[in-house]
């Protein structure tokens, strides 16, 4: 395992000091490690464990059960489309059909260039703006299938630094 | 105390008592995959659903999450209820691979019971079944997710009861998975539980697997030998080989559950080396050219040198027919009395440990988990008794404070407090613990040396002074040393599970096997018969001198290197082949019924062949009798008069165990009424401070420690390796860094072991695995006794 940059230690050890048990830190402490890394790999797993002193198993119940911790390498731009109730209600056909479509990736993809990957999710708490998405921790709200593209076009031609969840 | 009628039959219980316990109590079961007895509820299966038709709760409900309140009318058998049941199971079959015919469990799977008692037949679901990847849990568990039906008994035992953290659930929804990061052996020493508990075929005992079918099995009711507490077990055997050990229910001691010690050590019974044909002069003979050798020999010995010239060892893994009948047939005889102890201090201590459990103090095991306050003095918990360490965990989840004295480094898998001390200081922890709230002035006193354990040992005296259920858990190395307020409930660990039994049956001025090699030094001793006990293991000076004796009779079902330097030998059968009474640490005398005749297995006999071809001759195999039998016609053949049953004679003129009968004993054991310890309980006498050389602790291996275990295929390879414990200070002092090797001296030959730092062991202390090679070290390692080795 190559060491982690100094700054991300420092902060590691910030987020487990600044609660009672370390164990109530471990999904910040596996979220920082997942934007060092891209995702969560096995080594940053171990990483997890070894600031936590808690067992990879404990943790992978956690990555494992949360829609934001990614076990699996993801895109550049990761596209979680609500896939609950009230965004079905405001469009017929699947804003998540049509991304999968559009992008030619099957739910839980990732697209050749790996800029995008598709996940669905149940709800991401914006339902006053249904159909929506969240992208990289921005919600792209009152989805149509021309909007989505739009959404894609832009991003694909954008040039910044993608906005990662915090 | 609520009041509820369950099914037309009123039933009252305790305040909160779930509905479906109650409705156990009252004969009822309610179907239940997720609620276990010993695990509670979990509310996940949704199978235990009841109809409420009174009372406080309407309607249909899950009896496992409600408790019993009184009024309540409950109907299982409601309509709508059987109708929900229908349903969960109709749900949970959807994903089932239903693969019953190549699945181990088949036959005594509780989904198929529940399958069919639900009335569920015809698949609807035309979609896609779930399907995993299984992970190599290891030598023990077989993982078939596939089967699973989410449950989640096997997560809460593992983590919640147990307190390991390396098996668990993953993923989420109808994904969820049971399994570890990575493939690898499980870390929970009573993971073997999984198998027992799982309601599928998800978790299956893997040495077992695709053995037998349960039901074609013989099954028998036994008690495990490897360790003393005695926990119960269903011993299973097909084709005369046993195939699996099960855990049965004893409430009072092991509850549900065993180790794996004691379900994956049974292979020593159908071991390719297991000694089964007698021996005369080294070499085959029949049994009765064998029993005539060895009544020659020892007649002989008796006649030329006196009687006193033949000595009787007696083992501690014996059942106590076989020590009572060793001991009638050596005071027939004439001979010294059988040895069954080191030294004769250790067998009054033992004794004296199992008498001072009078009524007011005797705690099972069971009771043990009730406590609020837990001392354990001398005792490793995972070592020598390991479903202690579970008792002590459900008391620690239960509030109640925990402190261990011993030398040794403990990794447990609960809340505790470690007092790594000498051997030589732990009688004066007890005196700490029995000071009152008020103690730093002893504490400082006792041990002026370790200021660093002056906290630990306040909080010690604290705990014990104000709680209401104070226990003890002791080694009998510190019988003389208990306390002696009745307050404070006492639970010895013994050595053995025949540890109990020859302590209460063996004369009091039986010698100790010190004792007896110091007479065969002297010449005095010319004749030995050893009675399933390994002399090399148990008494390595009296087994460095077996050249000077004139007969050497052995009897045995291991192939100990006893056996193979026997003039004359007799194979015994094992307790699986016999049954008997065993006598449990917490003073319960227990009887394991026989499970299989004993006979060479027919896999081992057809050699693939099956069946023989060869119809004329005997069944092959069927020389090992029970110890007690040859004892009996050993008598007769130097014509002594023996008494018919010895041990129903032996309790019949005890002292405390008048009262029982061996044959009538009830399920669950009985414990006789002990007098209360002894004045004159010896105490042990002090060793050589640490200034000195070292102090020489063992620790039993989890697996292949115990001398069954030993010669058990399963585990006889997981010893684990030949290393030396040493605080961090002491290897300091000796100059020794962590992985150097040492030479420890043990008589003739070095052993050498590899030294491992661990600050969890006490000053003046070096903690070895008893392992053979270690057998013949002495109690204390002189300034030279452990010199480094440079590595070739």
């Amino acid at each position: 395992m190559s060491p982690l940059p100094p700054e991300l230690s420092t902060e590691l050890h910030r987020l487990v000091t600044a609660v009672d048990n370390p164990r109530e830190a471990a999904v910040d402490v596996m979220y920082a490690l997942q934007h060092h890394y891209g995702y969560l790999c096995d080594e940053a797993m171990h990483r997890a464990a070894e600031v936590l002193g808690m067992t990879t198993l404990e943790l992978e119940s956690l990555a494992t059960f949360y829609d934001y911790l990614y076990r699996r390498p993801v895109g550049r731009y990761v596209i979680h489309v609500c896939d609950s109730v009230v965004c079905w209600m405001f469009h017929q056909d699947s804003i998540f059909d049509y991304l999968c479509r559009t992008l030619g990736v099957p739910p839980g993809g990732t697209t050749e260039d790996g800029l995008f990957t598709v996940l669905p999710a149940a709800c991401v708490g914006n339902c006053h703006n249904a159909p929506t998405m969240l992208i990289n921790g921005r919600f792209y709200d009152r989805l149509t299938p021309e909007a989505v593209d739009a959404v894609i076009a832009e991003l694909r031609a954008g040039t910044e630094e993608p906005v990662r969840c915090k | 105390m609520p009041d509820l009628i369950i099914d037309g039959r009123p039933v009252t219980v305790d305040k909160g008592v779930s509905v479906i316990e109650a409705a156990e109590r009252a004969g009822v079961m309610i179907p239940r995959f997720c609620w276990h007895k010993s695990l509670g509820a979990a509310g996940a299966c949704r199978l235990c659903a009841v109809m409420f038709v009174e009372g406080p709760v309407k309607g249909l409900e899950m009896s496992c999450m409600t408790p019993a309140a009184d009024g309540m009318v409950v109907e299982t058998g409601h309509p709508k209820a059987v109708a929900f049941r229908r349903q969960i199971i109709e749900l949970l079959m959807a994903n089932h691979p239903h693969d019953c015919p190549v699945c181990d469990e088949g036959g005594h799977c509780l989904l198929q019971d529940e399958t069919i008692s639900g009335g569920h037949s015809l698949r609807r679901f035309p979609g896609r079944k779930r399907t995993y990847q299984d992970q190599n849990l290891g030598p023990f568990i077989q993982h078939e997710m596939n089967r699973c039906i989410h449950c989640y008994r096997c997560a809460r035992f593992y983590q919640d009861y147990c307190g390991y953290r390396d098996f668990g659930p993953m993923q989420n929804a109808n994904r969820v998975y049971f399994g570890r990061f990575e493939d690898g052996p499980l870390d929970n020493p009573f993971a073997g539980n999984l198998a027992d508990l799982c309601p599928t075929g998800t978790l299956t005992d893997k040495p077992g697997r695709f053995v037998a079918r349960r039901w074609d099995c013989q099954r028998a009711p036994s008690v495990c030998l490897h360790c003393s507490l005695g926990c119960n077990v269903t011993a299973l055997s097909r084709y005369r080989r046993v195939a699996r050990i099960e855990a049965r229910d004893n409430a009072a001691i092991n509850g549900a559950f065993i180790c794996d010690r004691g379900r994956y050590g049974f292979g020593y019974q159908s071991a390719q080396e297991r000694p089964r044909a007698p021996l005369a002069a080294g070499r085959p003979a029949t049994p009765e050219e064998a029993l005539r050798a060895a009544a020659g020999l020892l007649a002989a010995a008796a006649k030329r040198h006196g009687p006193d010239a033949v000595a009787v060892v007696g083992g501690q893994r014996s059942t106590m027919e076989t020590q009572a009948a060793l001991i009638a047939l050596a005071r027939a005889a004439g001979w010294r009395a059988p040895a069954f102890f080191a030294a004769a201090r250790e067998q009054a201590q033992a004794r004296q440990a199992l008498y001072a459990l009078t009524p007011p103090r005797a705690r099972s095991l069971a009771d043990l988990a009730k406590a609020d306050a837990v001392l354990v003095v001398g005792v490793s918990p995972l070592a020598d008794a390991p479903m202690l360490t579970l008792t002590l965990r459900q008391a620690a989840r239960a509030g109640a404070a925990i402190f261990l004295a011993d030398p040794r480094p403990l990794a447990l898998p609960l809340d505790h407090v470690h007092l790594p001390l000498a051997p030589r200081q732990l009688a004066a922890v007890l005196a700490v613990a029995a000071a009152g709230e008020d103690a730093s002035g002893l504490i400082q006193q006792k041990f002026p040396l370790a200021p660093e354990l002056w906290p630990r040992l306040e909080a010690l005296a604290q705990a014990m002074a104000k709680a209401k259920r104070p226990a003890l858990a002791y080694a009998p190395a510190l019988a003389a040393s208990l306390p002696g307020d009745d307050r404070v409930g006492l639970f010895p660990v013994l050595a053995q599970a025949g540890t109990a039994g020859a302590a209460l049956l063996a004369p009091t001025d039986a010698p100790g096997l010190d004792e007896l090699a110091a007479e065969l030094a002297a010449g005095r001793i010319k004749a030995v018969i050893a009675v399933e006990t390994d002399l090399f293991a148990a008494a390595p000076a009296l087994a460095a001198r077996l050249d000077a004796l004139e007969a050497l009779v052995v009897l045995d079902h291991l192939p100990t290197p006893t056996v193979a330097a026997a003039q004359v030998f007799l194979p015994t059968a094992t307790l699986f082949e016999t049954g008997g009474t065993l006598a449990a640490s917490d003073g319960r005398l227990q009887r394991a019924e026989p499970v299989q005749a004993p006979g060479l297995s027919v896999l081992a006999d057809g050699a693939g062949d099956h069946p023989p071809r060869d119809y004329a001759r005997p069944l092959p195999g069927t020389d090992p009798a029970p110890a007690a039998f040859w004892c009996d016609r050993l008598g007769r053949a130097l014509s002594l008069e023996l008494p018919r049953h010895p041990l129903a004679e032996a309790l019949a003129a005890h002292p405390v165990l008048a009262d029982l009968d061996p044959v009538t004993l009830p399920a669950e054991g009985q414990r006789p009424t002990y007098p209360g310890r002894e004045p004159a309980t010896p105490e042990s006498p002090p060793a050589q401070p640490a200034a000195e050389g070292l102090a020489v602790v063992m620790e039993t291996p989890f697996f292949g420690g115990d001398e069954l275990s030993r010669y058990a295929p399963l585990t006889a390879d997981k010893t684990g390796p030949a290393v030396a414990l040493l605080h961090p200070d002491d290897a300091a002092g000796l100059n020794l860094a962590d992985g150097a090797t040492v030479a420890l001296d043990c008589g003739d030959a070095p052993a050498t072991a590899a030294v491992r730092l661990h600050p969890g062991v006490a000053r003046g202390v070096v903690v070895v695995p008893r392992l053979p090679r270690f057998d013949a070290l002495p109690p204390n390692l002189g300034p030279c006794g452990l010199r480094r080795r440079e590595t070739p």
